[in-house]
């Protein structure tokens, strides 16, 4: 046969090229497939470690595939997963009663199993996320194949705690940390790194009926505008991390809903290894100089609040309305107290924050204005991530920008960001001991009446509006987007948001 | 021919080392901890325990002429390192990011020089006139719009209004040959439309200049026919620096396509270095600028031996 380009040929070409335009029809008027849920991802897991941090992404995958001894519902209330039940004796010895539950080859959960996971995860090279905490139980005995029971150096009421978070995951004893063998209700299908990750409903999941995807494909969509692009194109059904500015966009849309918690949330920290931020009194009157409104407006789009006291959220039982406007926007007061700690002229100082990342670019820049007024002069240092987060461990810098969530909602999450014992790190301020907050802390963790431990973080609270050892500045609104035919996805409440993957075990297609 | 090609691969091999090593000691000096950053995840304290026992397993300890040996004996037997994020081999990284990158490239040469050349040998002969003065206009236009404008322009109306192509992502191949396609077109298409107003331009120039030759003058003197003259005398010898500029653009674009791979959600090798560049992976980063050094050195060699075979003058001049 000869192939000759002529009028003939070029017509048959043409044609043939013609057809095959057909196919690239709108994809919304495809039939939807059985249970398939496409879920745009911010960003690859850079690692599958079970026990380790590594972001809030990797954490929705692991709430997939694994499921930890307690974990949290859609309401924010803890409840048994692996564990059925669980209690506390007088002397601080916890009992976990695990139900019949099985790892995806097939093969029971057993408490041989959990114990390996503590001991392994404890051992202070293990680099797991709650080694620390990890660290203060003293034995696990496994009485019978169904019974765990761990004892600690002293009372903890904050244990369950640890073992609801997506970083302590249980895996089956043996395998590898970053093992896809896991008790959750998807199984991991196939992974192609960077790029997308596929799980199939697991058949042998201990809750009766769920999941009730048949799969889901999460693919990674790195740029947020892209990410709403695909959601509003059709491609995908859900999305994380909706970007603030597309909010209203997205509630205007009548094909698609939006889901968002107040969570997350902006806050300054200082140097305290050198004045002016070693004296309470400067770092007060930075806390009253800043009106918080600007900075919702500014780096959220308004989709967010003002955060005057310690991140306790309204909602939680643990919320001291005295101290609610602790740190008030108050240009007057802040002059006054400037002046008493020795500057009445002001000073010159660095904010360190990122560049990287718009929303703690336009906070500094909010900060920076209104510290401006009451004569701090602030020069910005907006180097990338890895830098900022490098200085921020090094305490390069005077005061700085921070956001993040805590733990989970309970007030002892906080103490990542608020107590000065733990090691130099850039969450939380530099060289800035809190001796009080910090046996606060202590105390609150070993008492399990509720109402006591309610007096003892009204206490910390008033102890950190004092001194200030940080200061909030804004509540950020952290949002998924959804189409509305997606049923039972749930964005969880306050801190929790980032353990919304959890709810994937309900989620249906409409 | 063949001693000259054998000298430019040994110059091209000293210029990679030269490249390798500067990013190595580079990448050690800007500041950031590998360590420290892949344990502070999600904006978590790292445990200063951990990141110390980590930074020994990652090999960060040893003095840095020490490393740089290791490093360089491996990918002297061919072994670039693993990711310090989770141990997949570099080298198969790359192997399976390169080829995405190399598809925006050449389908966005294809369209740039498909459509460019004649355009701009279009705009030469009219020079002045009106296809000229339109052609012009488009191609200056499309030259000084930047990707993501196009990019997210071409994504608003051919995914959001049109809902003709997906907004961006990535299918491989194998799995879904038109989907892959499909998702191709709209990234080589925005990279091919920059590429397009290059070789447009360009063309025309060069066309423009080779029309006033004596030999253009000879060949209409002897009534050869417009066509032929175009063909046989005219464009091919335009073509010469077309051919030049067209390679050193794919070359730049290897390491270049960022832009597009971002907007597009193109997993190829720019998206890939960003991202190791970000987590401060070592390994990968040196990995893929050394790789993106060889394909620049080897791309303007072959540009090079493609000139010389369009103009046989031009190996006798350089051997």
């Amino acid at each position: 046969m000869t192939t000759r380009l002529n009028r003939r040929g070029f017509l048959a070409t043409t044609s043939v090229a013609a057809t095959s335009l057909a196919f690239l029809g709108p994809k919304g008027l495809r039939a939807q497939e059985g249970g398939v849920l496409r879920f745009a991802l911010s960003t690859y897991p850079p690692s599958f470690d079970a026990w380790a941090s590594s972001g809030t992404a990797a954490g929705t995958i692991k709430l997939m595939m694994h499921r930890g001894l307690v974990g949290y519902g859609p309401d924010g209330l803890m409840r048994g997963e692996l564990a059925e039940s669980w209690e506390v004796a007088e002397d601080g010895t916890w009992t976990f009663k695990l139900r019949d539950a099985t790892w995806h080859d097939g093969s029971p959960v057993t408490a041989e199993d959990i114990a390996w996971n503590v001991t392994e995860a404890q051992k202070p090279d293990s680099a797991a996320y709650l080694q620390g905490q990890l660290a203060s139980i003293t034995s696990i005995e496994t009485p019978d194949a169904k019974t765990v029971i761990m004892k600690t150096t002293e009372p903890q009421a904050t244990l369950p705690g640890w073992f609801a978070h997506y970083n302590m995951p249980m895996i089956k004893k043996g395998e590898p940390r970053d093992t896809m063998i896991g008790s959750g209700p998807f199984k991991m299908e196939k992974n192609d790194r960077g790029v997308s990750l596929t799980l199939t409903a697991y058949d042998g999941y201990y809750k009766e009926g769920l999941p009730k995807l048949a799969r889901v494909e999460a693919i990674v969509y790195a740029d947020e505008n892209l990410r709403v692009a695909a959601l509003e194109a059709g491609d995908v059904d859900l999305i994380e991390y909706v970007p603030w500015q597309a909010m209203s966009q997205i509630e205007g849309n009548g094909e698609l809903k939006l889901d968002t918690v107040d969570g997350p949330f902006m806050y300054l920290t200082f140097n305290g290894s050198k004045p002016p931020f070693d004296n309470p009194l400067v770092r007060r009157a930075v806390a009253h100089a800043i009106k918080r409104e600007d900075i919702v407006a500014a780096a959220f789009y308004d989709r967010g609040g003002a955060l005057e006291h310690l991140p306790i959220a309204e909602k939680s039982e643990f919320f001291n309305p005295e101290y609610a406007n602790g740190w008030n926007y108050d240009p007057d007061k802040a002059k006054a107290l400037l002046a008493e700690a020795g500057y009445p002229d002001g000073f010159d100082c660095t904010m360190l924050s990122t560049a990287q990342y718009g929303m703690h670019q336009s906070t500094a820049e909010v900060c920076q204005a209104y510290l401006s007024m009451i004569g701090i002069n602030v020069t910005l240092d907006l180097p990338e991530w890895s830098t900022r987060v490098k200085k921020g461990n090094e305490g390069q810098y005077d005061l700085a920008i921070m956001g993040t969530t805590a733990a989970n909602n309970d007030p002892d999450g906080l103490s990542n960001q608020v107590d000065g014992s733990l090691p130099n790190s850039f969450v939380r301020s530099f060289q800035l001991p809190t001796p009080e907050i910090t046996d606060l802390f202590a105390k609150g963790r070993a008492i399990f009446d509720t109402e006591e431990r309610k007096a003892i973080y009204k206490e910390l609270e008033r102890v950190a509006i004092e001194t200030a050892p940080m200061v909030g500045l804004a509540w950020r609104s952290q949002g998924y987007a959804m189409k509305a035919g997606v049923e039972g996805f749930t964005n969880m409440p306050g801190q929790l948001t980032f353990y919304s993957g959890i709810t994937l075990e309900d989620t249906m297609l409409g | 021919m063949l001693r000259y090609i054998a000298l430019r691969s040994f110059v091209a091999l000293f210029l990679v080392w030269v490249v390798v090593t500067i990013v190595f000691l580079l990448l050690h000096l800007i500041p950031g901890d590998p360590a420290e950053l892949l344990l502070s995840q999600g904006s978590i304290a790292a445990d200063p325990q951990a990141v110390a026992a980590l930074r020994e397993k990652m090999g960060l300890n040893d003095p840095l002429w020490q490393q740089y040996l290791s490093h360089m004996a491996g990918v002297l037997s061919g072994d670039l390192g693993a990711s310090f994020r989770d141990g997949a081999p570099v080298i198969d990284q790359i192997a399976l990011r390169l080829p995405r990158t190399f598809e925006v490239i050449i389908g966005a040469a294809l369209i740039a020089t498909g459509l460019g050349v004649p355009l701009g040998t279009w705009a030469a002969i009219r020079a002045d006139g009106k296809a000229d003065a339109v052609i012009s206009f488009f191609a200056s236009a499309a030259l000084s719009t930047p990707v993501f404008v196009v990019g997210s322009v071409v994504i608003l109306i051919f995914a959001q209004e049109l809902r003709w192509l997906p907004a961006g992502g990535f299918v491989a191949f194998s799995e879904d040959p038109v989907e892959h396609l499909k998702l191709l077109l709209l990234p080589a298409g925005t990279v091919g439309l920059n590429l397009l107003a290059v070789i447009t331009r360009m063309s025309r120039a060069s066309v423009l200049e080779v029309l006033q030759r004596d030999y253009v003058r000879t060949a209409r003197a002897k009534g050869l026919p417009r066509g032929e003259i175009l063909r046989r005398h005219v464009v091919r010898n335009a073509l010469i620096p077309v051919v030049t500029v067209l390679g050193l653009e794919m070359g730049t674009l290897i390491g270049g396509t960022v832009l597009v791979e971002f907007v597009f959600n193109w997993p190829g090798l720019s998206g890939y270095l960003v991202s190791a560049v970000d987590a401060r992976d070592y390994p990968e980063v040196v990995g893929i600028v050394m790789t993106i050094s060889i394909l620049f050195v080897f791309l303007n060699l072959v540009v090079d031996v493609v000139n010389a075979l369009l103009d046989p003058r031009i190996s006798l001049v350089t051997t």
